[in-house]
Order: C-alpha cells, then structure tokens, then sequence
C-alpha cells in the first residue's frame, strides 16, 4: 500500500513556493523604460550570513531533519530569511551597514531573550524585517523622486522668509544617499511597479517561512506519532498520555534518529510515570487524620485533589 | 486499490510541488545577477526609414540654416503653404510686438498653417514647432518696461499649449518628437511666468494658474499618475519636474530651464 502525503508535507511544500515566489519578486526591480533587472547578490550575501545565524539558532532547538521534506523545510526557511533580509536592507553604502548592525543586535538580543517558541525566526524578527523595508521602499521613493536624502527639514524662521536667494539655506538635508548606493538602473526606478513587486514579494516570503517552519514541527510530531502508533494500541495511548504531543519540541524528540528517539520516548516515560506514582503516593500519605477544615485556601485544595483523584480511579 | 491510487497521485503531487518550489529558489538567485539595461533615450533609438537628424536645431537659434529642409518633409497638402510661411516668418527683422503681428495680415495665414500642421503627421508637427519658436524669437513678447503687456506671452504660450495638448504625450518616447515637446513644455512654462509677472504692482494670476493645471494634466501630477511626458520631464528637467509638483512658485523651474536652454528667447529679441 502506497502510504499518502501529509498535510505537513504539504505545508512545507507550499511554503517552498511561497518562499521562491517571493525571492523572485524580491530580486527583480523595473526601471523607467519598464525593463526588469536584478537587486544584486551583495545583501543577499548578507541576507545569507543572517540566515546561517537564525538557521544555526533552529537546528539547535529543533536538530537536524530526519528526512527530505525536513531538509526542505530548513532550506525553504533559510532562503526565505536570507531574501526577506536582503529585500529589506538598503541596497548599499552606509544605510545598508547600519541596517546589519542593527539587525544582528536585534537577532542577538532575541536569542538572548528565545521568543520565537522554539523557531529559528520569529514574529518580532519578521515585523523588525517589515520596518527596515518600509524604510527601504521609503529610501526608494525619496531616489524615484530625484531626493537623495532620507528627509529634509526647512530651518524654522529662515524657511518662513519670501526670499529666493535663501534657497539654498532654507532647508537641512538629512542622511543622505546616491543612485550608486541604492542600486538604480541607469535609467532610474519605476518605483509603483517596484514596489509592489517588493512588498508582495517580501509578504510572499515571510509566509512562507512560516508555514515551512510550522509544516517542520508538525512533520517531525507526525515522524515521532508514527513510531508511537508501532506500540500496541493501549500502550501507545498510555505513552501519549505520558507524554502529550505538544510537548514534544520542548522535550527534545525533534531531530532525533529513530533509534534515539526510542530510547528518550522510553526514559521520558519511565521518568514520568515514576512521577506520577510519587505523587500519588504523596497524596495517599497526606490522606491523614488531620484533615484540613473545610473551606478556606487549604479546604478547597484538598477538595480539587479528592475530586481529581477519585475521578481519575473512576476511568 | 483506489485509495492506493490516490496516494500515489498524492505523493507525485508533492514531489512536483517540491521540485517546482526548488527551481523557484534557484530562478531567485538566479535573476538577481540580471544586469540593467542601459539607459536610452528616445532619440537614441535609430529609425529604420529616412528621418529628420537632430531636430532641435530646428528649434534653435541657427534654425534658419536647415528650415528650408522641412519643405520635403511636410505632407503633400501643407507643402506650398509652409514654404510661404517660412519664408515669411524667417524674414522677419523688425521686432514687432506678438500679438499685433499675428493678428496682422502676415500673422494669420501662419496661426491657420501652424493650427493645420498640428492636426498633420509627425513631420508637419515638427514643422509646426519650428515655426512657433521662429515666432517666438522674431516677435517681441516680453511685457514691456513701461506697457507692462501680458497678452503677447499669452498668446505665445496658447500657441504652445495647444501644439502640447496635441503632441505632448504622443512625442513622450517618439525619437522625433520627445526633445522637441520638452523644450516646447519648458518655453510654455517662460511665457506662461512671463505674463505672470507682467503688472509692475502685482501678479497676472490667470495664466499662471492656466499653466499649472494644464501642464499638471500633461505630466500627470495633477491626477498622481504620472504620464510618459511627464517621466521624460523628470528624466531630463528633474528640478523644473519637482518644481511643478510641489513648489511654491510651480512653474520657476521651467523658466531657469528655459533660461538655460534658449538664453536668446525671453521676448525682447536680442
């Protein structure tokens, strides 16, 4: 029998698409004459270098894939990072560093911190992405428009004054940039059809991270539920008692062989049940006659326990 | 046996998903190193049948050395009556006010001629410009020191509006046409500020007004859509474009262009 492809699988292959639909959209760019040609490789070589870090940071959590839909899942998320940072940096020059040493402050200090519930990128890392591209589509319009600077600001009083000749001390340009720096076509950007490219582009990928690195959790989960289901069937539903399925990650079965998951899923079990005999056996012993009073903060736990336990002997 | 089928079909479905997706990731870095094309400009494209070579100097001050190339260019009908026309206004010597000459006996024949070439092929609009700017330089249309007139820039920028209004977006990417239509828009905007400025105590606000919602119009600012006239205007005249879109005194950066460009036409003949 022919065993059918998961939704899990399925998840990460769309994320695949999502993820190369959007690096696509997000490496072209249409000049004034509506030719299309690339953003260049340069931030993609930093995009790159950042989604070693965050790819280091996941396969730590996670470990390594167990199998080719894994594997995908991890490239599929590495490129998607590495393009929705390239498509958010400022193309070149001064900007663009400032950009990556702000970035690599906020990814450390997000590790620092582990927010991102045991994925590599996280929310906050993503809507970080969103401000550097809005800054950058910011950058971008200010170029379209022949302003090569990021704001300018008119000095109050000497831009209040009907003097022509003060022109050219009325306003103060702050940040300046060059078409080199930004990465123009030589016949200057069509920034509408840019930018939509860009921002599609840049939603394109960050879905696609997600669902790839939603797709892997669910697919390792499926991987360790499968080997589970091998047990006979009221032992495999006492092991995933023991050991509910949203705790997995956490526990460490993700990224593991099958030889050594069988070996933790066995020590996590024997571990957990040990527990739960001790504490029942605790609460045997507690079971004295100096019961606390009814009522009161020590009343009312006694009672949840009793409930709970003569529940629990009823299934 | 069907439900092995299906799952079959599943998987293949997958692994093709799963191929696709990685082409897609090699395509994406792939387009990244597209290298950008050069930037052209409308006259650099090279025409395949016979053409009029560099036509601003048509529009320039030694336009009178190659007017009388035109002719063979003008279409059957309008052929005699452009000879005559260029013919009279390359003659021209003596300065006469715009507005009196072109409402003379000499003028009308030509207003009618240039109204007609408009309406013509692409050639015959060429030669219709020539012959605007010819009038441009041989009339006096600058205000005045005591008249203080505003009618003749006015009529000099009407005669440009209305060959814009018809040629100004065609001429946008026409290797002919698109230098020619820019100078065209940059003499409209000095005439137009010209009559703006014409009372000594004050400022003639209809024209200028005129002006701005109707080159607003052309390049697309007034709409936010910016139209190919428009792009070639801030390609080329980026100051004077950015000027008009958000400038206190829209049509300055026209004049400092037009200054710049045809330093002999400001009205006074000199």
């Amino acid at each position: 029998m022919t065993e059918r492809a998961r939704p899990s699988s399925w998840h990460v292959a769309i994320a695949g698409l999502l993820v190369g639909a959007g690096g696509v959209l997000l490496g072209l760019q249409v000049d004034a004459d509506g030719r299309f040609s690339g953003t260049g490789l340069t931030t993609l070589g930093i995009g790159a270098l950042l989604a070693l870090v965050a790819s280091f940071a996941q396969v730590r959590a996670s470990g390594l894939p167990r199998d080719a839909i894994g594997a995908f899942a991890l490239v599929a998320a590495f490129l998607g990072f590495a393009f929705v940072v390239a498509g958010a940096l400022a193309p070149g020059g001064p900007w663009m560093f400032f950009e990556v040493f702000l970035l690599f402050a906020f990814v450390a200090s997000r590790r620092r911190t582990s927010d991102s519930g045991g994925r590599g990128i996280g929310g906050a890392t993503l809507v970080a992405l969103g401000l550097m591209l809005l800054f950058r589509l910011w950058v971008s319009y200010q170029g379209s428009e022949h302003r090569w600077q990021v704001l300018s600001l008119g000095i109050p009083v000497l831009s209040w004054l009907p003097f022509e000749f003060l022109d050219p001390i009325k306003r103060v340009s702050l940040g300046s940039f060059t078409p080199l720096e930004l990465g123009f076509p030589p016949a200057g950007l069509s920034f509408a059809v840019s930018m939509t490219m860009w921002a599609v582009g840049f939603c394109l990928a960050a879905g696609g991270i997600a669902l790839a690195q939603s797709g892997a959790i669910e697919h390792e989960n499926d991987r360790i539920h499968d080997l589970i289901q091998t047990l006979p069937p009221t032992l495999a539903r006492l092991v995933e008692r023991l050991l509910p399925e949203d705790e997995w990650q956490a526990l460490g079965l993700h990224g593991l062989s099958e030889r050594r998951l069988m070996k933790r899923i066995e020590a996590l079990a024997s571990a957990r049940l040990q527990r739960q005999r001790e504490i029942q056996s605790m609460f045997q012993a507690s079971a004295t006659p100096a019961l606390p009073p009814a009522g009161g903060f020590a009343g009312e736990i006694w009672q949840a326990l009793s409930k709970a336990s003569a529940e629990g002997s009823g299934r | 046996m069907i439900e092995a089928d299906a799952g079959s079909r599943g998987r293949t479905g997958l692994w093709t998903v799963v191929a696709l997706g990685c082409a897609l990731f090699a395509a994406s870095i792939g387009v990244r190193a597209i290298a950008p094309a050069r930037a052209t400009l409308p006259k650099d494209r090279v025409e395949e049948r016979p053409h009029i070579a560099e036509p601003m100097q048509l529009l320039s001050r030694g336009a009178q050395l190659r007017a009388a190339e035109l002719d063979r260019w003008v279409s059957e009908p309008q052929r005699p009556g452009f000879r005559a026309a260029r013919q009279t206004v390359f003659a021209l010597s003596a300065c006469p006010p715009l507005v009196e000459w072109i409402d003379g006996a000499e003028g009308q024949p030509v207003e009618r001629l240039i109204a007609s070439l408009r309406a013509g092929s692409r050639e015959d609009a060429l030669a219709s410009l020539t012959l605007v700017f010819r009038i441009a330089r041989a009339c006096e249309w600058a205000p005045g020191i005591v008249a203080r007139r505003a009618d003749h820039a006015e009529r000099l920028g009407g005669l440009l509006q209305d060959w814009l209004r018809v040629w100004g977006e065609k001429s946008a990417k026409d290797p002919l046409l698109a230098d020619p239509a820019l100078a065209a828009a940059v003499l409209y905007g000095r005439a137009m500020r010209t009559a703006f400025k014409a009372p000594l105590l004050s400022n003639n606000r209809a024209p200028h007004e005129r002006a701005v919602a109707f080159l607003g119009e052309l390049t697309g600012i007034s709409s936010g859509r910016r139209t190919d006239f428009g792009e070639a205007l801030r390609a080329r005249y980026a100051r004077a474009a950015e000027k008009l879109a958000g400038g206190s005194d829209p049509l300055i950066g026209l004049e400092e262009e037009a200054a710049s460009l045809f330093p002999d036409l400001d009205g006074s003949c000199p």
